[in-house]
């Protein structure tokens, strides 16, 4: 990523989390973050500016003792980076300036800290040594003046606490993310047409359909339909909980459309809950062909394709006319 | 009186969302299995009017006690560009979105009382109740 890009999608990011400038400000102020803090930060510049490499080695040495850091501190690259960052970050923390450079900046660390998979509480356990370590060396500059030294790093504190504020919020924000495309993944895995006998197939729908979803089934099943020269299908829709009138569109237009390429839909397992629904809604449903269960479903499609089932050890009837 | 649910709407999933947790509430104030559908049902339809001509609005569920009976309240509130004629909307089949049109007077056929306050370029409110039977 070039630097222009990575300022693009820092920017895009920053958007995203609705940073504006009055956001950034409404930060600070409830970690109380006043101009008087600003003072008390600029007496405590030098001190951490001295200390700089050791704090940053604080922290990453409380990572590197960690399993769950291992993503980011075994991967060069982003362990480098975290690194640049994190100097960067301790020298603009005394700086006094906290707009939107500053927390763009934080922006960056927490998406790598994401990236490398970094949990909340470990990262937490290593901002809080890097803290102490600064406390530390602030309480032994200001040995005279204890009171003084505790003040000065109480106003820093609460720019720690702004940027974790920060940092949680982009952690929370990739989990979710994570879990968005997971559910998505599951969608797609979810609509599967299975070939029962030859021209006959069975599409069981399982879960909330939406019109997302909804779209995959009537594409993935005329599909199934002209791959496998299907005369028959049996649609269950057991597992579905809801059915909407935009759902039920969807699926007499699924049926329709299968129809026209000349296969016969069998709907199975409408719930006594969900055809009351349907009645309610009044949705015209007898251009469709339900069967109660799926078993009864599936001798139905078998009946249709002239299948007869025989157990074994049963004479063979005399064969009969089908209509095929 | 318990706390109201809030269900922001604005995407797809936010239907299922408020459906959910209309099911949840009506199975927590003691509907029938079929009721806590059809409540599911109703809102569904409201919020997905929401998503379809409003882009975005709020769903609000809420439990009711009044004079020993017991019931949910729905109220779907938008600030879209309100229902030009309320009247033709409420009829069977009519729909200027080529869906099946029968979303609003579905949604009043199963609850107990529905009432449709709109008003042009300000949006809607949808305020439904249903009894505990």
């Amino acid at each position: 990523m070039t630097v222009s890009d990575r300022q693009r999608s820092l920017q895009s990011s920053m958007h995203d989390m609705g940073l504006t400038e009055e956001a950034i400000e409404r930060r600070k102020r409830i970690v109380g973050l006043e101009p008087a803090d600003l003072g008390r930060i600029a007496a405590v510049k030098d001190v951490v500016a001295r200390g700089a490499e050791e704090f940053m080695a604080t922290f990453f040495e409380f990572l590197s003792k960690l399993d769950e850091a291992r993503p980011l501190v075994t991967s060069h690259g982003l362990l480098d980076r975290a690194r640049q960052l994190k100097k960067a970050h301790l020298a603009a923390m005394v700086q006094g300036e906290y707009g939107t450079r500053y927390v763009e900046q934080r922006l960056e660390l927490a998406q790598l800290y994401a990236r490398a998979g970094l949990e909340m509480l470990v990262f937490l356990g290593a901002f809080h040594h890097l803290l102490r370590a600064i406390g530390s060396a602030i309480m032994k500059q200001f040995e005279r003046s204890p009171m003084e030294g505790f003040e000065n790093f109480m106003s820093l504190q609460k720019v720690a606490f702004f940027d974790i504020g920060i940092i949680v919020d982009v952690l929370v924000m990739e989990r979710e993310r994570t879990i968005r495309q997971q559910e998505e993944a599951i969608r797609e895995l979810s609509t599967p047409v299975l070939q029962v006998r030859d021209r006959m197939l069975l599409l069981p729908i399982i879960g909330v359909i939406d019109t997302h979803r909804a779209r995959l089934i009537t594409e993935s099943l005329l599909r199934a339909i002209r791959a496998n020269r299907a005369k028959v299908v049996v649609m269950d829709v057991t597992g579905v909980a809801t059915i909407d009138s935009k759902v039920a569109n969807h699926l007499l237009q699924t049926v329709t459309a299968a129809r026209l390429m000349g296969a016969l839909v069998i709907v199975t397992g409408l719930s006594s809950e969900v055809a009351q629904s349907l009645v309610a809604l009044g949705i015209e449903l007898s251009k469709i062909n339900t069967v109660g269960d799926l078993q009864g479903g599936l001798e139905e499609a078998e009946r249709v394709l002239g299948y007869r089932l025989l157990r074994n050890g049963d004479a063979l009837p005399p064969p009969t006319m089908t209509e095929n | 009186m318990s706390a109201e649910i809030r269900v922001p709407i604005e995407h797809e999933r936010d239907i299922v969302t408020a459906r959910q947790r209309g099911r949840e509430l009506a199975a927590a104030n003691g509907f029938s299995s079929t009721d806590q559908t059809l409540v599911a049902l109703a809102i569904s339809e409201i919020a997905r009017n929401i998503v379809s001509y409003a882009k975005r609005g709020e769903v609000m569920l809420l439990a009711l006690e009044e004079t020993g009976r017991r019931g949910i309240v729905v109220i779907a509130r938008d600030e879209g560009p309100g229902i030009a004629d309320p009247e033709l909307a409420m009829k069977d089949g009519y729909s200027t979105a080529k869906s099946l049109g029968v979303g609003l007077p579905g949604a009043k056929r199963v609850m107990d009382e529905f009432k449709l306050e709109t008003q042009l370029g300000k949006g809607t409110t949808v305020t439904m109740k249903k009894w505990v039977r």
